[in-house]
C-alpha cells in the first residue's frame, strides 16, 4: 500500500462529503477497487462506529485500523479532522451567499445525491451481510426499529448480536 | 483552555451509541455553560450541514473558535476526538483478536445485517425529509427530486460512476431544472 495515496483517499472522502457516512461511497469505491479493503471490513467498521463513543463518523478510524493497523487509524483520524476546519471559511462566506437561490438549489441536489449514494452502498454491503432469510428478517427489523426511533442504535445492535448467537450459535 | 478540553473530553467519552446522543450532550453543554444560546446553536448547526466532514466535529470547531479562537479549536477537537478515537481503535483491535471465535462469528451474523438495516433507516429518514419538502413544492419538483435520488443510486451501483461526479451531476441537475420547474402554489382545498 502506498501511504500517501491511502491518506489522500481518506482525505478526499472526507473533503467531498458531509455528515457521518457521506464518506462511505468514496472509501468503498476506492478501497475495494484497489483491493485494500473487503466488504467485511466496511460492515465491521460501521458496526464499531455505531457502538463506540463519539460521533458515528469515527467509523472510518475503525476502517483505517482494519486495513492498515495503527497507522491507518491515525491517517483516518487526521483525514477526518482537517477538512472540518473549512467550516470556519464557510461560516464567513455564508453571510454573503445565504440568499442566492442557485446555491440553495445546488445544495439540495447535492443532499439528494448523498442519500442516493448511501442507499446504493447499503445494498452493495447487503450482498455479503445477508446470507439467508433469517438475516433478511434481522435487517428489516433493525430498519423498522431505527426508522421509528423506538430504540437507540446501540440497543438494536446488541439485540441483533444476541439474536445471532442464539440463531447461528451451536 | 484546560476547562474547555475537559468539557469536550467528557462529551466525547460519554456519548455512546452514535451521533444523536453526542449532539444532545453538546447542546446541553452549550446551554448550561453559556457557550451559545439556542439561536446561535441552531445557526451553527445549519452552517455545519453545508461544509465538508463530520457534522459533530464541525460543530466542535465552530464552538471552539467562537470561544477561544484557534486555541479553542485545538482544545475542543482533541478533547472530543482523542479519547473516542482511541476507544474506537481498541474496540476494533479487540474484535480483530476475537474474530475467529465461533461465538463471535455467530454474533456477527446477527450484527452485520442489522448494521445494513440501520444504514438504510438513516438514508430513508433523510430521503423522507428531503422529498417531503419537494412534495410541498408541487408534483413536478417531487418527481425531479425522486429521479435525482434514484438516479444517483443507480449511477453508482450499475455504472460504477465516481461518487464525486454523481454528486456534481445531482447538484447541477437540481440547480438547472429548478429554473424550469418553479415552485407551484398549493391548490386551494375544495370541500
Amino acid at each position: 500500500m502506498d501511504p500517501l495515496l491511502y491518506f489522500w483517499l481518506f482525505l478526499k472522502a472526507s473533503l467531498f462529503s458531509t455528515g457521518g457516512s457521506g464518506n462511505l461511497p468514496f472509501l468503498h469505491t476506492d478501497l475495494i477497487a484497489l483491493g485494500w479493503a473487503q466488504e467485511q471490513d466496511f460492515l465491521t467498521a460501521l458496526a464499531v462506529g455505531q457502538i463506540s463513543p463519539g460521533p458515528t463518523g469515527l467509523w472510518s478510524i475503525s476502517l483505517g485500523y482494519l486495513t492498515y493497523g495503527w497507522g491507518g487509524a491515525a491517517f483516518a483520524l487526521l483525514a477526518l479532522s482537517l477538512p472540518t476546519l473549512l467550516v470556519l471559511l464557510v461560516a464567513s462566506a455564508y453571510n454573503r451567499m445565504e440568499k442566492l437561490p442557485a446555491v440553495q438549489d445546488f445544495s439540495r441536489g447535492l443532499s439528494l445525491g448523498v442519500v442516493g449514494l448511501t442507499i446504493s452502498v447499503a445494498f452493495i454491503l447487503a450482498n455479503s451481510a445477508i446470507i439467508d432469510w433469517k438475516s433478511v428478517v434481522i435487517c428489516l427489523a433493525a430498519l423498522g426499529l431505527a426508522y421509528t426511533n423506538r430504540l437507540p442504535m446501540i440497543v438494536i445492535l446488541i439485540f441483533a448480536g444476541v439474536l445471532g448467537l442464539l440463531v447461528y450459535g451451536g | 483552555m484546560i476547562d474547555l478540553f475537559k468539557a469536550w473530553f467528557l462529551i466525547g467519552i460519554q456519548s455512546f451509541g452514535g451521533g444523536s446522543s453526542t449532539l444532545f450532550l453538546i447542546h446541553q453543554a452549550c446551554i448550561q455553560r453559556g457557550w451559545l444560546d439556542e439561536e446561535a446553536f441552531t445557526r451553527a448547526w445549519g452552517l455545519v450541514q453545508i461544509s465538508p466532514g463530520i457534522n459533530l466535529v464541525k460543530m466542535t470547531v465552530l464552538i471552539g473558535f467562537y470561544l477561544r479562537g484557534w486555541q479553542g479549536v485545538i482544545a475542543s477537537m482533541t478533547g472530543l476526538l482523542l479519547p473516542s478515537a482511541t476507544v474506537t481503535v481498541l474496540m476494533t483491535a479487540g474484535f480483530t483478536a476475537l474474530r475467529d471465535q465461533p461465538a463471535i462469528q455467530s454474533i456477527l451474523k446477527g450484527v452485520l445485517p442489522a448494521a445494513v438495516g440501520l444504514s438504510l433507516a438513516m438514508s430513508l429518514q433523510m430521503a423522507v425529509s428531503l422529498l417531503g419538502r419537494a412534495w410541498q413544492e408541487g408534483k413536478p419538483r417531487f418527481s425531479l427530486h425522486t429521479i435525482i435520488l434514484i438516479g444517483s443510486a443507480l449511477l453508482l451501483s450499475l455504472l460504477k460512476m465516481s461518487p464525486l461526479l454523481v454528486l456534481a451531476l445531482a447538484g447541477m441537475t437540481a440547480m438547472l431544472l429548478h429554473l424550469a420547474l418553479p415552485v407551484q402554489q398549493k391548490q386551494p382545498e375544495r370541500g
